[in-house]
């Protein structure tokens, strides 16, 4: 299986308003980054190059790994999405 | 608590409810349900029911597997079903409404409204003016921020008593499931999987839902984060497992879903009840992952059923004080939920072993590749080549140790 597509199957309605808001400077000044492989939607990528943490909220399963592996509390805010938004399961 | 005649409303942030909620697909035998529906298995919009279960020892190369099945388990009550949340929650919350409680969707709830030092309702992210009420009950998942707000739960969660949870969910035909796995009618087949996480603690599934396959990897994520590893890869890898892609040729995948599971167990409980408000399912960390059974749903259901009761006593009473709420923890203690929880309190430690996710299914995919091999060479005896293949692969001492820690675990 090619894994990359695995994530194409999952159906989301997509809010504007991202529901979880990193403090970059935080995610900068951390020596662990738990939350860049233990996500299982590929949310967060670090860049070396640029000392800079990206966080896409598109793809964002509200599963909660990131809230629990963060133990910088980064989280300017940390919301499940407003109603009617967000990751829509249809068979799981 | 509808049927009791009381004024209830179900806050669901998804458009429906089961939109938002993931499980591995084993809905186990839920008695305090069965109280409320009787005919629950004729009723419940349920994929199969489980009459044969796995255990099964891997690594890259081999398996070791172990079954039980038995007719008690084809029998109604069942021991176990496959759902698929989107239509059971759907289902569940209709009934409730038919009862007399009112559904409101598209309704994340944002904060807790506190009158007087005691919970008054809650207020819906995005929209005006908040839902009074005496009593709430946080039956919002694990992370809980009703619990939270409330201050019932610690601000943080640690690493180590959680863990993360990915399926894959792939269609097959009835029939084909039924021949591969040996299943008929609506037989139901559950397969729990250890050693094929990478190293990582934790373990995977397979269940078997009417014509569709749910496969999945549970990890501790401390484990998971240390690792460096994906949870994604590590699925990815289990999938491609030479025995076990077998069992899945043929299937397309449908859908992906991930989610937290609370493992703490019996240490991680928050406090379950305050002025106004009670605390149920995996909000207040009702889970038991022993690693044999892993249950959840069964632990929440029967949570939401004693709240309720203790709720209509308060209602009976006109009190809602954290002197009257206090019965719902009293009935939990006495419950088979918390004495479950209680007995099997070291089993998280016990999970904690690195040693069962890599060299135990080493040792036993090994030792029985050496009892079946024939090779022109002499054999060694069973006791002799289990003593050589511990010692080499574990360690007499840790073998002793572990079976030390399992003993009190389970």
């Amino acid at each position: 299986m090619n894994i990359d597509e695995i994530f194409d199957y999952t159906s989301f309605t997509i809010d504007r308003e991202p529901h979880i808001v990193l403090d970059k400077d935080v995610c900068a000044g951390c020596d662990q980054r738990g939350c860049v492989n233990c996500c299982p939607a590929r949310c967060y990528t670090w860049s070396e190059a640029e000392g800079k943490m990206t966080f896409v909220h598109d793809g964002c399963l509200e599963c909660g790994t990131c809230y629990v592996v963060c133990q910088r509390n980064a989280f300017s805010r940390w919301n499940y999405p407003r109603g009617g938004y967000g990751v829509a399961y249809r068979m799981t | 608590m509808a049927r009791a005649g009381l004024d209830v409303a179900l806050i669901e942030r998804g458009t429906f409810p089961g939109e938002k909620n993931m499980f591995g697909g084993l809905l186990h035998r839920m008695t305090s349900i069965e109280e409320v529906f009787p005919d629950f298995w004729s009723r419940a919009p349920l994929e199969r029911h489980i009459a044969k279960k796995g255990t099964t020892f891997m690594t890259g190369e081999a398996s070791f597997n172990v079954q039980h099945e038995t007719v008690n388990f084809d029998r109604t009550p069942y021991n176990g079903y496959t759902v698929f949340r989107p239509r059971f929650d759907r289902w569940l919350a209709e009934e409730a409404v038919s009862a007399g409680a009112t559904l409101l969707n598209r309704s994340t709830v944002e904060d807790v409204v506190i009158r007087n030092g005691k919970i008054a309702g809650v207020t819906i992210a995005g929209r005006k003016g908040e839902i009074s009420a005496p009593v709430i009950v946080a039956a919002d998942g694990v992370l809980s921020f009703t619990a939270k707000k409330a201050g019932l739960r610690k601000p943080q969660f640690s690493p180590d008593q959680m863990a993360v949870g990915v399926k894959a969910l792939f269609d097959m035909p009835k029939e084909v499931i039924d021949d591969r796995f040996g299943l008929v009618r609506n037989q139901g087949f559950a397969n729990e999987y250890v050693g094929c996480t990478g190293g990582v603690r934790g373990g995977g599934f397979l269940y078997t839902n009417y014509d569709t396959i749910s496969v999945g990897i549970v990890v501790h994520i401390s484990s998971l984060r240390d690792s460096g590893k994906t949870p994604y890869d590590l699925l990815n890898d289990f999938l491609a497992q030479p025995q076990f892609t077998k069992l899945l040729r043929g299937g397309r995948l449908q859908e992906y879903s991930a989610h937290v599971i609370p493992e703490g167990g019996y240490a991680m409980i928050p406090e379950l009840y305050g002025d106004g408000i009670l605390v149920a399912g995996d909000a207040a960390a009702l889970c038991n992952a022993t690693g044999v059974n892993l249950e959840g749903i069964n632990l929440a259901s029967h949570s939401g059923i004693l709240a309720a009761r203790t709720i209509i006593d308060a209602h009976e009473r006109k009190d809602f004080s954290r002197s009257t709420l206090k019965r719902y923890k009293e009935r939990l203690d006495l419950s088979w939920v918390m004495q479950d929880l209680k007995g099997f309190k070291n089993a998280p430690k016990m999970l904690h072993i690195e040693r069962i996710y890599n060299e135990y299914p080493e040792l036993v995919c090994s030792m029985m590749e050496h009892i079946y091999r024939i090779d022109g060479t002499p054999k060694t005896s069973i006791p002799k080549l289990m003593l050589r293949e511990a010692r080499e692969k574990v360690g007499l001492k840790n073998v002793l140790s572990d079976l030390f820690t399992a003993w009190r675990a389970l």
